[in-house]
């Protein structure tokens, strides 16, 4: 991660188009042509952003490592039937999201009719310092939307754009939203908090 | 901060630093934020922001993933299977938990279907069970009455007399007492005494005709022809003509038992048929009943007779015998109504007939003026929704409790869970 993520994008995610450094979508045309190559480049590129993102909206390491594969299966599964319509970054991010909402989904829906998993509350297997955890507890408070742009924006260095497309909203609504995320989470880091890190073992506990 | 003193918005700055600005514009802003400290101090804090953001970092990528993944990749990449962690597919989905809540729950839908169907199933069972024994029952008393007929046809000479002899002559030894044994008697001849009728099921027969006719006044005559041709007659006739509608008649029509199915034929031919049902009831057993009852009063009659005329006794005796007379008499006049009325159901059949004409509708100048018609209508709508409304009162006020203690039953569950699904989805 780049200190001003505003004017950098990672080389990993924005190639130059030579034949040293080739698109990510004609790596993905090759992969649909056979190239096992083209697929191991394309995932030496995107399993840490994408592990990232399944790290930083799940709680349970296990869990974002399990799903961090499954968009790359899904690669695998329909590369045949790949259609460079879109960038291929927007395409993994969406899949990437339809697996995240499945997994919330099937989450929540255990939590209702079982009870809650103690397992993925529990803080001695994550590897956060308090400094992260302020941060994720920061985030937590603000509104799901504005928080998932945030993320978008910031970890995932999506443009407005294709935040737009991803989450089906506005330009102009991704873009005060974003404003509004930025605003409220300066307010709460800025905030001092010294409970923060008890209060999250507390919370923890109490579920466990 | 407003567009007088800025001559750009705090999200333009936002949207400059993250480098989404058209190039004209980032100019501007860029400019902007040369010269304005308030600005500067927005680009300070998402400076801020982002930098504590950068904080949270991720460790890499477990290696062990890394393998699996690239070599599926290189074997088969068509023979993946994708959703492993999906609800849908994930064969680890099903704890022990689940499947004993799943099989829990499946055990009380079943028991509660059970507990629902076992009633009702018993019920007709049960139902059924009486019919059977009823049948049962009718059946051994028609053959106990087919063996007795069978008697008397091989004997040839009735046996009744032979008996009444014998009684009579008991009555005249002991005549004071006649009147108090007389129902004795009769049970006793009930048992033996057989009823001398045909065995033939007797069946008193209805059918049921709903037509629709052209012409309706030839229909009428030709109606009066057929009766008088299958000597029937009609005991009921309700003809009713009125003037926007189609004319009909209603007749309860009688006719012999043998020339129903040809009367009804011949009916049939007036027009089309929109209905038709036939219906026989079986009165064989009521008429067998009527008939011993009747003979068993005859011959009490006979026997009275008989002491009245030998005139042993007192005075006050006698007169007791002619009011016993008297009263048996009146008995088998009512029965011998009873029974004729019962033969002539059988013997003529009824048919219930409904003869209307088809409709035709006319334009006359008798139809009522638009404002009655307006006036009629607003009348039926008021009518019609007050019915309505008194009809959704009704039916709370009917079914209301029951709902309400399904809902007060259902409504504790249902809260738990939303509420455990608010908690579960604040957590993830």
């Amino acid at each position: 991660m780049n200190d001003s993520p505003a004017n950098s994008q990672p080389n990993t995610v924005a190639p130059s188009p030579s034949d040293e450094h080739p698109s990510d979508e004609k790596l993905m045309l090759a992969f649909s042509q056979g190239s096992a190559q083209a697929f191991s480049e394309l995932f030496a590129r995107y399993k840490q952003p994408l592990f990232g993102f399944f790290r930083r909206r799940l709680t349970d390491p296990a869990q974002a490592e399990e799903l961090t594969q499954e968009p790359f299966l899904v690669l695998l599964r329909s590369a045949s039937r790949y259609q460079p319509r879109a960038l291929f970054r927007t395409y993994l991010y969406a899949v990437g999201f339809k697996i995240l909402r499945a997994q919330r989904r099937k989450t929540i829906f255990h939590a209702t009719l079982i009870g809650v998993r103690s397992a993925s509350q529990d803080p001695a297997t994550h590897d956060s310092p308090d400094a992260k955890l302020a941060i994720r507890e920061g985030l937590s408070k603000l509104e799901s939307i504005e928080r998932e742009i945030l993320l978008l924006r910031e970890f995932e260095q999506l443009s407005y754009s294709e935040i737009t497309n991803l989450l089906r909203l506005p330009v102009n609504t991704v873009r005060s939203r974003l404003f509004r995320a930025r605003m409220a989470l300066h307010e709460i880091l800025a905030a001092p908090t010294p409970q923060t890190a008890a209060a999250k073992l507390a919370q923890s506990e109490e579920h466990a | 901060m407003n567009t007088a003193t800025h001559p750009v918005a705090p999200e333009e700055v936002m949207a400059f630093l993250d480098g989404e600005l058209a190039a004209t514009k980032a100019q501007v802003v860029a400019a902007h934020l040369g010269q304005c400290a308030e600005c500067a101090a927005i680009v300070a804090r998402f400076r801020s922001t982002s930098e504590s953001l950068s904080g949270w970092k991720i460790p890499a990528v477990p290696k062990k993933m890394e393998n699996t993944l690239l070599k599926m990749a290189a074997e088969d990449p068509s023979a993946v299977q994708i959703g492993k962690t999906n609800i849908f597919i994930r064969a680890s989905f099903w704890t022990w938990k689940q499947w004993t809540a799943g099989l829990g729950a499946t055990a009380a839908a079943l028991l509660l279907l059970l507990a629902i169907a076992i009633p009702n199933q018993l019920h007709t069972a049960m139902t059924a069970n009486k019919a059977a024994a009823v049948g049962r029952q009718r059946a051994e008393q028609r053959k106990s009455y087919e063996g007795i007929a069978g008697n008397f046809a091989g004997s040839g000479q009735p046996i009744n007399d032979q008996e009444s002899k014998v009684f009579s002559n008991q009555i005249a030894l002991n005549s004071p007492g006649v009147a108090a044994d007389s129902n004795g008697l009769t049970h006793g001849f009930g048992d033996h005494a057989a009823p001398s009728f045909t065995v033939d099921a007797m069946i008193a027969r209805t059918a049921s005709l709903s037509i629709i006719v052209k012409d309706f006044a030839a229909s009428r005559i030709s109606l009066d022809s057929i009766l008088a041709r299958h000597q029937g007659y009609s005991a009921h006739l309700n003809a009713s003509t009125s003037e926007n509608a189609p004319r009909s008649i209603t007749a309860s029509l009688r006719v012999p038992a043998n020339e129903l199915a040809t009367t009804l034929a011949e009916l049939k031919s007036l027009g089309h048929v929109e209905t038709e049902s036939q219906s026989g009831e079986e009165v064989t057993q009521q008429h067998a009943d009527l008939v011993a009852r009747l003979k068993n009063s005859r011959e009490t009659e006979q026997r009275l007779q008989a002491i009245l005329l030998q005139r042993t006794g007192k005075i006050s005796d006698v007169l007791a015998v002619e009011q016993e007379i008297a009263r048996v008499r009146g008995e088998i006049e009512q029965m011998e109504a009873e029974q004729k009325s019962l033969e002539h159901r059988v013997d003529f059949a009824t048919i219930e007939l409904r003869l209307s004409e088809e409709y035709k509708a006319r334009l006359n100048n008798s139809s009522p003026s638009a404002s009655t018609r307006i006036h009629n209508s607003l009348v039926a709508g008021y009518k019609n929704a007050a019915e309505t409304l008194l009809g959704f009162v009704l039916f709370f006020a009917e079914s209301g409790p029951t709902l309400l203690i399904w809902l007060a039953i259902l409504l504790v569950p249902a809260l738990l869970l939303v509420r455990r699904y608010r908690r579960a989805a604040a957590a993830f």
